[in-house]
């Protein structure tokens, strides 16, 4: 990997961009994640940016149990986002398709379609709760992905854009 | 008056044959079986005679054989009355109660997704609450069908805009 | 339970996902409007009939993330009809003291979504702030801040003290007075009252047609309100005013929907006030015996409509849930006719929708200029802000002056 490749893999993990999306919830966990915006739980002193478009964000944050009609929709706004990508199952739906589970329009959830990173349980998942798991996802990919060292750059390499 | 009271002697008073089946089931609920090919007639003077102009929704039941139809229709002063009509499952056709309530056409094509009811009368537009692809013939709600038969579709190009 | 499996069916690699609303525009006027429902299906009442009435009680009260109470209630109060239970004065206004407080954390996110639909977005920050408050007293007494599961049946899991509830008292001075900031907002800020007088407006007898409910039919002067009409929980022995609006429009449904948090603070106060003394549960059984029950509720969105039919075992026959936004829903069309496309957003979110909006698609059609194209929700907010910004209602300003006036972020 170049090193500007490098350098805007690692600013866009320690600041990364979320997209929200809802995969047939009930919106509670959609609601909490909208206060983890607003002031009181202020998720953006971490950096973290709610982006309107999969093209420019890092971390997917998901709730819901994965509806038969939502679920190709998904599944393709997952495979817009450029790499490195991370999902966050929030809610216990998301997670394990909660209380939704063996209803037959669900598919019971997200890791039933795509790989998850991090799991937030509750009914719904709280803000607090919200901003710590998002926030302990950071600094597991960080204790993976120390800041790049300039002096690893090659000198032959060329600069190919991200 | 409040509606309440007048609901039993004015419907038996204006269809006889029915006195015997309207039944209080508590302050402010009656319910109404009607004989097959009355319900229309019914329904219009519980509308406009007896002041019950809300729809509140419509329960379709599986009864074996039959299907039935709970139209649950509301009157201002807060009294619900039920009226029960069933088609046999064979051929479970009921004319659309549109003309009398625009908003019952949701719950009408919930009767026909769920249940495989048939709905005359019903416009051209979006199934409802099924997916587009959903299998033909899949009737969730029916007392035979389980999610499991889901993993064995019949042809499911069928989409997009359907009639009752 | 049953593993589902998608269906095996013909792959489309550019498979088109299904928009949620067609709109046929002529320049940015609407024409018509066609919406296809039905994209939160989740098998509820199927899965309610395999399951028993406490399990379907924990299920139901998720139908929606915000009314959760409402819909716990709806149904519980249906069974315990079938099973002839009397339940406690007691456990009746407890349970009317939660609902009420639902309509306060459900009014005032409403009002935040509509600041946001529009680009006021220092009212969206500001009445969210002001719901931590209510948000704070539910978890505080229920244990959650949403999905309080204080129903059982025959009755509630807790019974709260004479301090908890006299703390509430504390709770709706704070919220009053913050309201009353609201009303004054909404009825003297020509930027706020302009951007929402005359959009998705809906006659009286197209809203009694079309079976409008809950705010939106009151601000059509659909004077129609359970709590006063089919009285249940502890609503008979208590006095508040059903507030109607004849504006017709989005404007009305947004005074309709501030004047009801204050009576729902009347209301509270009462509740702390009055509640009797006693047991706060009656023994229930688990079989309910065979019947059935039509239930209605006043939940913040509008009439809750609950039919259970039991048939003498541990598990009900049928269950058919109405939620008020399926109702409201079918008005939809009618309020956008003649409105222009940057008013879609704002008219949607003043029926206060029980579904997430923020990932509809939105097909758009000029048939005479041979424009066709897919907008998401946030790129039709988007549109609305800066279409109604270029003539010349633009909230810059007011977020302005609302920030100063209340201070800096809490």
């Amino acid at each position: 990997m170049s090193l500007i490749k490098k350098v805007v893999t690692w600013a866009r993990i320690k600041s990364p961009w979320i997209i929200h999306f809802n995969t047939g919830a009930c919106n509670a966990c959609d609601i909490e994640i909208v206060a983890a915006l607003t002031p009181r739980y202020d998720i953006e002193r971490f950096g973290i940016l709610l982006k309107g478009t999969p093209r420019h964000a890092d971390v997917l944050v998901c709730s819901g149990p994965v509806s038969r009609q939502i679920r190709d929709r998904l599944v393709r706004i997952y495979e817009q986002m450029p790499e490195p990508k991370f999902i966050v199952a929030v809610g216990t739906c998301a997670c394990s398709g909660g209380v939704f589970q063996g209803c037959y329009n669900i598919q019971g959830g997200i890791d039933r379609v795509l790989p998850v990173a991090a799991y937030i349980p509750g009914c719904p998942a709280s803000p607090a709760a919200i901003v710590d798991g998002v926030v302990k996802l950071l600094a597991s990919l960080d204790a993976q992905s120390p800041a790049p060292d300039p002096a690893d750059a090659q000198p032959t390499e060329t600069e190919a854009h991200a | 008056m409040p509606s309440e009271e007048i609901v039993k002697p004015r419907l038996a008073g204006r269809f006889p044959a029915l006195a015997d089946r309207i039944v209080l089931q508590r302050p402010r609920r009656f319910v109404v079986e009607t004989p097959a090919g009355q319900f229309d007639e019914i329904a219009r003077f519980a509308f406009g005679d007896l002041g019950f102009i809300y729809l509140c929704t419509i329960t379709g039941l599986d009864e074996g054989d039959n299907l039935s139809f709970l139209y649950h229709l509301a009157h201002p002063d807060g009294t619900v009355l039920t009226i029960k009509r069933s088609v046999p499952k064979a051929a479970p056709t009921v004319a659309s109660i549109g003309p009398l309530f625009p908003g019952g056409q949701i719950y009408e094509r919930e009767l026909v997704d769920m249940l495989g009811a048939r709905v005359e009368g019903l416009p051209p537009g979006h199934r409802y609450p099924l997916p587009d692809g959903w299998p033909d013939g899949q009737y969730p709600l029916r007392k035979d069908w389980k999610p499991e038969m889901l993993d064995n579709p019949t042809a499911n190009t069928a989409g997009g805009t359907h009639n009752g | 339970m049953a593993k589902v499996t998608v269906p095996i069916g013909p792959q489309h690699p550019a498979l088109k996902e299904p928009e949620s609303f067609s709109i046929t525009l002529s320049g940015e006027q609407i024409i018509e409007t066609n919406m296809r429902l039905g994209y939160n299906h989740r098998g509820i009442e199927k899965a309610c009939e395999a399951r028993t009435y406490i399990q379907d009680m924990y299920l139901v009260e998720r139908v929606c993330g915000i009314c959760s109470h409402s819909h716990s209630t709806c149904f519980i109060t249906a069974v315990e009809e079938i099973a002839g239970l009397a339940v406690p004065p007691r456990a009746q206004y407890i349970r009317t003291l939660i609902a009420e407080l639902e309509r306060v954390h459900s009014h005032l996110l409403w009002l935040g979504v509509a600041g946001h639909e529009i680009g006021f977005d220092t009212l969206l920050m500001y009445s969210w702030r002001d719901r931590e408050v209510v948000m704070d007293a539910l978890a505080a007494l229920t244990g959650n801040r949403v999905n309080y599961g204080i129903n059982t049946i025959g009755g509630v899991r807790r019974d709260f003290t004479r301090e908890q509830l006299d703390s509430l008292l504390k709770v709706v001075d704070v919220l009053e007075e913050r309201t009353k900031y609201y009303i004054e907002v909404a009825t003297e800020e020509p930027t706020l009252i302009n951007r929402l007088s005359g959009v998705g407006t809906l006659p009286h007898d197209d809203a009694v047609r079309l079976g409008a409910v809950g705010p939106t039919g009151r601000a059509s002067n659909v004077n129609r309100d359970v709590r006063r009409d089919d009285p249940y929980l502890a609503y008979a022995d208590l006095q508040f005013d059903v507030i109607v609006d004849t504006h017709n429009d989005v404007y009305g449904r947004t005074l309709v929907r501030v004047g009801e948090l204050m009576q729902t603070y009347r209301l509270i106060r009462q509740i702390v006030k009055q509640i009797p003394d006693g047991p706060v549960t009656v023994k229930a059984p688990r079989r309910i015996p065979a019947g059935e029950a039509v239930s209605r509720y006043e939940a913040p969105r509008g009439e809750d409509v609950h039919y259970v039919k039991a048939n003498g075992t541990d598990k009900p026959e049928r269950v058919k849930i109405r939620a008020p936004t399926l109702a409201n829903l079918q008005s939809v069309s009618r309020m956008l006719e003649n409105n222009n496309l940057a008013d879609v957003p704002i008219t949607l979110a003043a029926i206060d929708p029980c579904f997430s909006c923020t990932d509809r698609m939105i097909a758009v059609a000029d048939p005479a200029s041979g424009r066709r194209e897919t907008l998401s929700w946030e790129a039709l907010r988007q549109h609305g802000i800066r279409w109604y910004a270029g003539r010349g209602v633009d909230f810059a300003a007011l977020n302005r002056k609302l920030g100063r006036k209340l201070g800096r972020n809490a």
